[in-house]
């Protein structure tokens, strides 16, 4: 036995999480050629198949490109800090891919190894994410290369998966999940099914010896020699999470009383800047040791440290990359 | 304010400048206090981000006492946009305080031994609260030498309490210059050519060294060639830093965040990664 739910159905449940105020995301037609994860508005602007993976991932909804730390005020010489911004409201994540999905629970680690992010948190906390299982994998995906599948559940808390007839199996896989679809679904006989994944185009435990034992190969500068360091790659990765920290607003020298705001914003360790000091000294200063950089974090460091690979393989990077690198590409120069 | 938000690690809290010291043609140093009076218990070695609001926020040691919790001591050079506009905060200016953050020197642990500090330029600074909290219980160490290389004789920073230490406690002070103008009669060339005649014991000694990534590679192959063990270095790594808590990023030397891990390193522990390039 199975529990389904049509389309017609899904989108009438979508309005009603409207309706009460929720804010709910998930893949939209944002331009005509383009789907992306997107806040939804109606839930006609749904989109649920037609596509592979969308053009971002849903990392912008718990961990947004520009965010507010707090506000402050300048007055005179004299500064004070002007309230934090407010919880974020409830929100469900609808159709995410799993690849997106499995990316959370690798973030949280990051996130509370140490000091924990509350603003990260807060929107993990408040947020019930439904996935939708593939039915389709084009050449830039590898989500079996680093242990994942088109059905992978980590992270989720429902996952829907296509029966076809405009049908979804729902899989409650939380209580959170499953009270979201409490009351919704018809009971069936039949099931839902995900496609086969890709082929897996590397073993990531044989990368793993590799990387710990070629830090210094010349492979690196090889297969990176055309990255551009754009860090578009970084942008719609579900796992990179680098950011900076920027004042907006005010300048203490500038005015008698001002406004000002501690931003916290997306960046990328392809970036020059990133690494570079005020003394104009940059320790990392050329774009083949940045891929270094990104793949050993990716591959190496982070799962030597935190326990998890920093990769999802959901071919975001392969797919945006100007040049057609992506990780994917590196990866399967270095095997 | 909501209390929520300064207990958050990303928050700064606005202290008060209480003065500011020159120190040499382009360094100063900030005396601030907080605008709550709280106490500001941190150890030698350890680091703040100070921000001036509107231009930026830096990572700084702390360059004062420990044993002295409410007037805080930043010393710094001025290079970049951030410590120039510090460099024109005067007393009654606000400056926003996140710290004390990053693991620093091992004072406790290295009782009992002779200490070497090496120190290249503003190094100085985040050893200057290693050298009070030797001074301050100074039967428990064995010999104290600072070898201390900078550009030129006006260069020098705590030049009257360095004569004041060396005065008044058992304590070897060798500085050198890169260029010697004026009245100089002292050491010229860089610090590493004071290691081979300082006076100590290398196998007893443990060596804390501050200063340019270059400088701190050569320092180091020397006090290995004086016999030091490199278990009994320490180094203190500099890398831009923007959280400060090991989750941003920018940091990151190979599997180490300098700003959690560090800035406060065993040689031992990261020798591996220092003679690699662009890590």
């Amino acid at each position: 036995m199975s529990e389904m739910i049509t389309t017609q159905a899904l989108r009438t449940l979508v309005g009603e999480w409207l309706d009460k105020g929720r804010r709910v995301a998930g893949p939209s037609q944002v331009k005509p050629d383009l789907v992306s994860y997107t806040a939804l508005a109606t839930p006609d602007q749904l989109v649920l198949d037609g596509f592979i993976h969308p053009s971002n991932s849903i990392k912008e909804f718990f961990f947004p490109r520009h965010e507010r730390l707090y506000g402050y005020r300048i007055e005179g010489r004299k500064v004070e800090l002007s309230d934090p911004p407010a919880p974020d409201a409830e929100q469900v994540i609808i159709a995410a891919r799993p690849c997106d999905a499995a990316a959370l629970p690798i973030l949280d680690k990051l996130f509370n190894w140490d000091s924990r992010d509350e603003f990260y948190n807060r929107r993990r906390a408040a947020t019930t994410i439904v996935t939708l299982a593939c039915s389709a994998h084009d050449s830039a995906c590898f989500c079996t290369s680093v242990g994942l599948a088109p059905d992978a559940t980590n992270g989720s808390d429902a996952m829907l998966v296509p029966a076809g007839e405009g049908r979804y199996e729902v899989r409650a896989l939380t209580d959170k999940g499953r009270a979201l679809f409490e009351g919704k679904t018809e009971p069936s006989t039949d099931n839902g099914h995900a496609c086969d994944g890709p082929p897996a185009r590397f073993d990531a435990n044989n990368l793993r010896d590799f990387l710990r034992g070629n830090f210094e190969s010349p492979v690196w500068a090889e297969l990176t020699l055309r990255c551009l360091g754009c860090g578009t790659c970084a942008y719609v990765c579900p796992t990179c999470h680098c950011f900076d920290i920027d004042d907006q607003g005010a300048c203490a020298a500038s005015a008698t009383a001002s406004a000002g705001a501690r931003m916290k914003n997306w960046d990328s360790c392809q970036f020059r800047m990133f690494t570079q000091h005020a003394s104009g000294h940059n320790p990392r200063a050329n774009q083949a040791q940045r891929q270094r950089q990104r793949i050993m974090h990716k591959f190496f460091v982070y799962p030597e440290r935190f326990g998890a690979i920093l990769c999802t393989g959901c071919g975001n990077c392969t797919r945006a990359c100007p040049v057609s690198l992506g990780v994917a590409g590196v990866l399967e120069g270095l095997k | 304010m909501a209390s929520n938000a300064v207990a958050d690690p990303l928050v700064s809290r606005p202290w008060r400048v209480k003065r500011r010291i020159r120190e040499a043609h382009d360094t100063f140093t900030l005396e601030i206090e907080s605008r709550a009076g709280e106490s500001f218990p941190f150890t030698a070695g350890q680091f703040n981000m100070l921000h001036v609001h509107g231009v930026g926020e830096v990572p700084i040691s702390i360059s004062s006492n420990p044993a002295e919790t409410a007037l805080i001591r930043h010393t710094t050079r001025e290079v970049g946009p951030v410590t120039k506009a510090m460099r024109k905060l005067d007393a009654g200016d606000t400056i926003g305080v996140r710290g004390p953050m990053g693991v620093g020197w091992p004072i406790e642990a290295i009782e009992g031994r002779d200490v070497v500090l090496v120190a290249g330029g503003i190094g100085l600074a985040p050893l200057r609260p290693a050298l009070y909290r030797l001074i301050a219980e100074r039967e428990k160490y064995g010999k104290i030498v600072l070898l201390y290389g900078t550009r030129s004789p006006q260069d020098i920073l705590f030049k009257h309490e360095l004569e004041h230490w060396r005065a008044q406690f058992d304590l070897e002070i060798h500085v050198t210059v890169d260029r010697a103008i004026g009245t100089w009669r002292g050491h010229v060339g860089v610090v590493t050519t004071l290691i081979a005649r300082a006076p100590f014991d290398p196998l007893e000694t443990v060596a804390l060294v501050c200063g340019p990534e270059i400088m701190m590679r050569y320092t180091l192959m020397e006090l290995g060639r004086r016999g030091v063990r490199e278990s009994d270095m320490y180094l203190s790594m500099e890398r831009n830093m923007k959280c400060g808590i090991g989750t941003c990023g920018h940091c990151q030397m190979g599997p180490f965040f300098v700003c959690r891990d560090g800035p406060v390193f065993n040689y031992a522990q990261i020798k591996w990664l220092l003679g690699k390039a662009e890590v």
